[in-house]
């Protein structure tokens, strides 16, 4: 997959400009980033309308805050990302949650399997996550990949894999250490 | 690091902590930069996964809902200005000659404020838009504290915002308000209590939400801007 990754550098660099209330580097911050933005705040509420509600919510916050940013806790990529997936989070949990015996809502859930499966399947074979993930057996792997990549609870992972809420909760936490012990 | 934090750092991370066990969880890792580099590590790890999804194409639409809501753009800034009479040919009049335009609308501008009052102001900064170099506005900064606003642009100011007018009396105080209005006409505003002004003294006009800059300092686009000397 062709993805457009632009420089590091470049986005923080965009950053400060944008810390000095330069409105044509939050326009090329946008161009950069918002199409990539929208698509992962989008795997976790699945409506595009209110994935760039989310975008609209991050960019108003990059205005205010770009000052805020800090390059010795992470990529500035990372600050953008991390700030789309929190947004996107709340929005859903603040919703009422999803009311499992609709059918509608069931081939929904379905989606979401489909997404954090090609999310996994199109990790880059040399990735560490991309091991490391392999290397835990199937239920764990699925259940990490569903609460990560769309945004479920563990009762909606529960419901999505048909397990008992208790043994999706262990899965995870037991997943989770293996995880990190894998990626250290 | 403890494997209850282990696990702790990956819940969080996947985004399942509650609210309560999220805030403790955040005031230990600003205490802990050991945790707080777990952490991060781990986050960059799953940020692959983020990756992975094929971005869309940016959305002029929501570019616009942004734009709104941060008050008005630099674009924007030539529609406030409005100047049906402006001949097009200013556009591209050099610094001189349009620096000579404001000499001589000051000179005019002198002879008509000696007939109406016989308060001289300390300093007159006449305000010239950047782009284009034509004056947009002139300050008469009086002993008191007090100054006085002359458009010479009629200003359009959008529902929900303000012009701020500033000077920098020097750049350990930075820049102070001297108050905001929103009707472009000729009116005093009274600022804090500063040093008298002095010449080269910085004014400027800036388009802030209302009823002012919400940081006390100026964070919207400069309007107009120009320095301070002496009437003669």
């Amino acid at each position: 997959m062709l993805m457009l990754m632009p420089d590091v550098t470049d986005i923080s660099d965009l950053l400060a400009r944008i810390g000095r209330r330069d409105r044509n580097a939050l326009a090329a911050l946008f161009d950069h980033e918002s199409g990539r933005l929208v698509a992962i705040a989008q795997r976790i509420v699945r409506r595009r309308d209110l994935a760039e509600d989310v975008v609209q919510e991050v960019f108003i916050t990059v205005w205010a805050r770009a000052d805020q940013f800090d390059p010795s806790r992470g990529s500035a990529r990372g600050w953008l990302t991390t700030m789309t997936r929190n947004r996107a989070l709340n929005l859903i949990r603040d919703d009422a949650r999803v009311d499992y015996h609709d059918v509608g809502v069931i081939s929904d859930l379905g989606d979401r399997q489909f997404d954090a499966l090609a999310a996994f399947d199109t990790l880059s074979e040399r990735d560490a996550l991309r091991h490391c993930l392999g290397a835990l057996d199937e239920p764990k792997r699925q259940a990490i990949l569903l609460c990560y990549v769309t945004g479920l609870n563990h009762g909606e992972a529960a419901a999505t894999l048909k397990a008992p809420l208790g043994t999706v909760k262990a899965w995870i936490r037991r997943g989770v250490l293996a995880l990190q012990e894998c990626l250290a | 690091m403890t494997s209850d934090q282990l696990e702790q750092a990956g819940q969080y991370v996947l985004g399942l902590l509650g609210d309560d066990e999220r805030r403790i969880f955040e005031a230990e890792i600003a205490s802990d930069t050991e945790l707080a580099k777990a952490v991060n590590k781990l986050r960059d790890h799953f940020h692959r996964l983020d990756d992975t999804a094929a971005a869309l194409p940016p959305n002029p639409e929501l570019w616009n809902k942004i734009e709104a809501r941060l008050g008005s753009s630099p674009i924007d800034l030539a529609a406030l200005r409005n100047r049906p009479t402006a001949s097009p040919s200013r556009a591209w009049l050099p610094f001189a000659a349009a620096a000579s335009i404001v000499v001589a609308l000051g000179v005019g501008y002198m002879v008509g404020s000696t007939l109406g009052t016989t308060r001289q102001p300390e300093m007159i900064a006449v305000l010239v838009n950047e782009a284009d170099a034509t004056p947009g506005a002139i300050i008469e900064a009086f002993a008191d504290d007090s100054v006085r606003v002359i458009s010479l642009d009629n200003f359009v100011i959008p529902p929900g915002q303000v012009l701020e007018v500033w000077t920098l009396p020097d750049a350990d105080t930075g820049p102070v308000s001297l108050g905001t209005f929103t009707d472009a006409s000729t009116l005093r505003l009274t600022g804090p209590d500063l040093p008298a002004p002095h010449v080269g003294q910085l004014y400027e006009i800036t388009v802030e939400p209302s009823p002012g800059s919400p940081t006390g300092r100026p964070t919207g686009p400069i309007l107009v801007k120009g320095f301070a000397k002496q009437p003669v």
